[in-house]
């Protein structure tokens, strides 16, 4: 299973993804796979602050910034569920860190990676960030990035099994799976 | 109280004042208001302060402006919307949604945005209903 959850900043995303993966795993193992690098003071509070939201929930980190599906080999073999958190950071990471990939390279690793991952998975949860509503027009990377990430987002509301956005911490289903949660 | 959020432009106002003609409103402008009118001493053009409502519904409308006011103005925006809510706890809260975009480059604009974010992801929790405005049209989330 896949579900994808998608929202801006602020919009209680994580919260609900946390929840929400809470509820479906019940008692198997439960993966944190992050992809965003503490690089300043301010992605280390964030990241920081995303610790204590999940402390005591009973979930193992892993920190993956590019190929995504590598974090698999960091798990314990059995069922198993993850949330991958996200999916702005990923594709940040993988256009623009170290080997600097081409638009439509990025967007395959970001895509066939999640896929690969999912595969293993008995359910993976994928945060990922609405970034299109600004109206901005920005520098030709920031726009290369949007399309890339608009690219991205549809392709994993394709494979994805239930679509969820979030606003105002309070979901809006985008796309209806079988609601396993009870 | 009701929260109302969307896009810029997208009819929020106009959508609360329509829904329901039989009542009578008081709009208060939250790019306006200095600050909630009931934290600290009683100022001179503090608006809120003043408000007579009469019965009527009040309409905080251009929240987000409010809390950037605050944050400008090194106020405490989480604490504050408490108070305003004590006063009105029946008024009508309008909110641009501002988060869905790419991460702002300035500090100020980033934190501005989150907070603004969370301080309506925890006004939802409470609110009795919660509205999204697009083109006009709400879609009743909560």
């Amino acid at each position: 299973m896949m579900t994808l959850i998608i929202g801006g900043s602020g919009s209680g995303k994580s919260a609900y993804a946390e929840e929400y993966l809470l509820a479906i795993s019940e008692d198997k193992r439960k993966y944190y796979v992050a992809a965003m690098q503490a690089c300043d003071e301010e992605s280390r509070k964030r990241i920081e602050r995303h610790r204590r939201m999940r402390a005591g929930k009973g979930f193992i980190t892993i920190e993956q910034p590019v190929r995504i599906q590598d974090a698999a080999a960091h798990m314990e073999a059995g069922e198993r569920s993850a949330l991958l958190e996200c999916v702005s950071n990923l594709t940040a990471n993988e256009m623009f860190g170290g080997g600097r990939k081409r638009t439509e390279e990025a967007v395959e690793a970001v895509v066939d990676g999640i896929a690969l991952l999912g595969k293993k998975l008995t359910h993976l949860v994928i945060v990922s960030n609405n970034v299109f509503e600004d109206g901005c027009v920005y520098d030709e990377e920031t726009m290369a990035y949007l399309r890339a990430m608009g690219w991205i987002n549809q392709r994993l509301v394709a494979m994805a099994d239930e679509v969820i956005e979030v606003a105002a911490g309070l979901p809006i289903v985008i796309k209806a799976g079988t609601d396993r949660r009870g | 109280m009701k929260l109302i959020i969307g896009g810029f432009a997208q009819g929020k106002l106009t959508y609360v004042l329509e829904r329901d003609r039989s009542k009578s409103y008081r709009v208060l402008e939250g790019g306006c208001l200095r600050d909630t009118g009931i934290t600290g001493e009683p100022e001179e053009n503090n608006a809120v302060d003043k408000t007579e409502t009469d019965g009527e519904t009040v309409i905080l409308n251009h929240f987000h402006l409010w809390v950037r006011n605050r944050l400008k103005a090194d106020g405490d925006p989480e604490k504050e919307i408490r108070k305003f809510l004590d006063r009105f706890p029946d008024c009508v809260i309008i909110c641009d949604e501002i988060g869905n975009g790419i991460v702002p480059v300035e500090a100020f604009e980033r934190a501005y945005r989150e907070r603004t974010g969370r301080i309506v992801t925890a006004l939802a929790k409470e609110a009795e209903e919660v509205v999204r405005v697009v083109c006009g049209i709400g879609q009743r989330i909560k």
